[in-house]
């Protein structure tokens, strides 16, 4: 095998501090009931919390947030109010931005 | 299977005749020495008074846990009373106004919310449909509880009252869809969390559990107002209240008189025992003293429907005539009976029973004088 060229190694490593020098919006993972959905702006409010303090995050969704409802993709509209569900969001500076809802199923 | 209460109940009862009685505010027996220390340094965590430089309020309804706790001794029951509101909404979702600053609206405030909104307590939120005053319970034996597996809930669950003893338990959900056991309408899933959240608004002391305050009614807290970092308790403290809570033991009852034997059979006849479970087991506990107990519990941790009389909230599943089974520890100390306390008397709170109660509140009405005061001497003892 050949050695790699030493240019080579350099666009690597410039490539990586490049990468690493990219502001990442850090993953959020929130797990609560559904408050109210806005299918016109994507909002969705969830009640989150511990114990009896409870808080209301808001959460709002792209056309590339997947959601999902028993497993299968499902539009924003198929969310409700007193739905549980679990949601991987990015911290940006306009706040919680979904990723990924899935709506799970509780007995 | 259900244990055989009887046997477990006779085997308890000798066991406590033989041991020194546990009394209110004691430690489980068979604590390590670890164990048992870090319930005395919970115990003054637990009592520790905040003010507004140690991180009290803004909003809060008592300066300390030990202030709302207190009777007969650390951990017991307070003579405060709270108030809860929540929105019974027309789609069937019931809102716990978390963005209005609910479930739990505090009564209180710190002179500096005070001076910078001119409020002495937290606004009601206009969205309610409903109020709620509640009690502080003691806390005794709460570990125990906390330590009974989900599996024994669900086995006593019967939703759609299958075996059509008119009683139809069901568990609640807490947001996130675990099942909840705390609380007067069994919302909160673990002590854990239900002693962390009490921090916040009960105190209005922040913790690495709950690193938020409460809003003022959905909004913010003016700036300055609460210039003590968050957290305000360092996870050390709260682990530590949250240890002497856990370790607190369920007093003994005192030994039953020949009327009081009598009235505990009545108990188990009346159908109270239904919804009143005798006893509970736990599950397996890193803590010897938690690891599969059989203990006096009389609850089943169960939701059930107590009639339009006794309607208030709802929150998660839990309707407004909803409630989770009252556990009967420690109820010899008690001087007001029911979740908002107001039953002045035992007889007073069991005719309060309606809904899934009714047909045991009926029984006990229609049983002989001597019979009903042999049922209320049972209760006393425990």
């Amino acid at each position: 095998m050949k050695r790699p060229a030493k240019s080579t190694l350099a666009i690597l490593t410039l490539l990586s501090l490049v990468a690493a020098a990219e502001p990442k919006a850090s993953p959020r993972t929130i797990q609560g009931t559904i408050q109210a959905v806005e299918v016109r702006t994507g909002r969705v409010d969830v009640i989150t919390g511990v114990g009896m303090a409870l808080r209301l995050v808001r959460v709002q969704t792209t056309p590339a947030t997947q959601i999902a409802a028993r497993g299968a993709a499902a539009p924003l509209k198929r969310l409700a109010p007193g739905d549980v569900v679990r949601a991987v969001c990015r911290v940006t500076d306009e706040g919680l931005v979904a990723d990924r809802i899935d709506r799970t199923e509780t007995p | 299977m259900k244990p055989a209460g009887g046997v477990v109940l006779l085997l308890l009862a000798l066991a406590g005749g033989c041991a020194r009685p546990v009394r209110p505010g004691d430690p489980l027996a068979g604590l390590t020495t670890e164990e048992r220390d870090r319930f005395e340094r919970g115990r003054a965590v637990f009592g520790r008074v905040f003010t507004p430089e140690t991180g009290l309020g803004p909003l809060f309804n008592s300066t300390a846990c030990g202030e709302c706790h207190e009777d007969p001794a650390a951990g017991g029951r307070g003579d405060e009373t709270e108030v809860h509101a929540t929105a019974d909404r027309p789609d069937g979702f019931c809102d716990p106004l978390a963005g209005e600053g609910g479930p739990v609206i505090q009564k209180d405030v710190t002179p500096a919310l005070r001076a910078a909104l001119g409020i002495d307590g937290e606004p009601f939120p206009k969205s309610a449909t409903a109020r709620a005053i509640r009690t502080s319970p003691a806390l005794f034996g709460r570990g125990l509880l906390d330590a009974v597996p989900d599996s024994v809930l669900l086995a006593y669950a019967d939703p759609d009252d299958r075996n059509h003893d008119g009683i139809s338990g069901r568990p609640n959900r807490f947001v996130d869809g675990r099942i909840g056991r705390f609380g007067r309408k069994a919302f909160v899933p673990t002590l854990n969390e239900f002693n962390a959240g009490a921090f916040v608004i009960e105190i209005g002391v922040t913790n690495p559990a709950v690193p938020t305050e409460e809003s003022i009614g959905g909004a913010a807290i003016p700036p300055g107002v609460d210039p003590v970092p968050e957290p305000e308790l360092s996870q050390e403290d709260l682990d530590l209240a949250d240890e002497f809570v856990r370790f607190l033991a369920p007093p003994t009852p005192v030994p039953l008189t020949r009327e009081g034997r009598r009235g505990r059979d009545l108990f188990a006849r009346t159908g109270c025992a239904a919804c009143h479970i005798p006893t509970l087991r736990t599950g397996a506990s890193p803590v010897r003293a938690l690891d599969h107990r059989t203990f006096l519990a009389y609850t089943d941790l169960l939701l059930h429907d107590m009639g339009p009389e006794m309607a208030d909230i709802c929150l998660g599943l839990a309707t407004p005539s909803e409630f989770r089974t009252e556990p009967l520890i420690g109820l010899r100390s008690a001087n007001r009976f029911l979740h908002d306390g107001r039953a002045k008397s035992l007889p007073e709170a069991i005719a309060a029973h309606g809904g899934e109660g009714a047909a045991a509140r009926d029984r006990f009405r229609n049983l002989a004088p001597a019979d009903s005061a042999a049922l209320i001497s049972f209760l006393r003892s425990l």
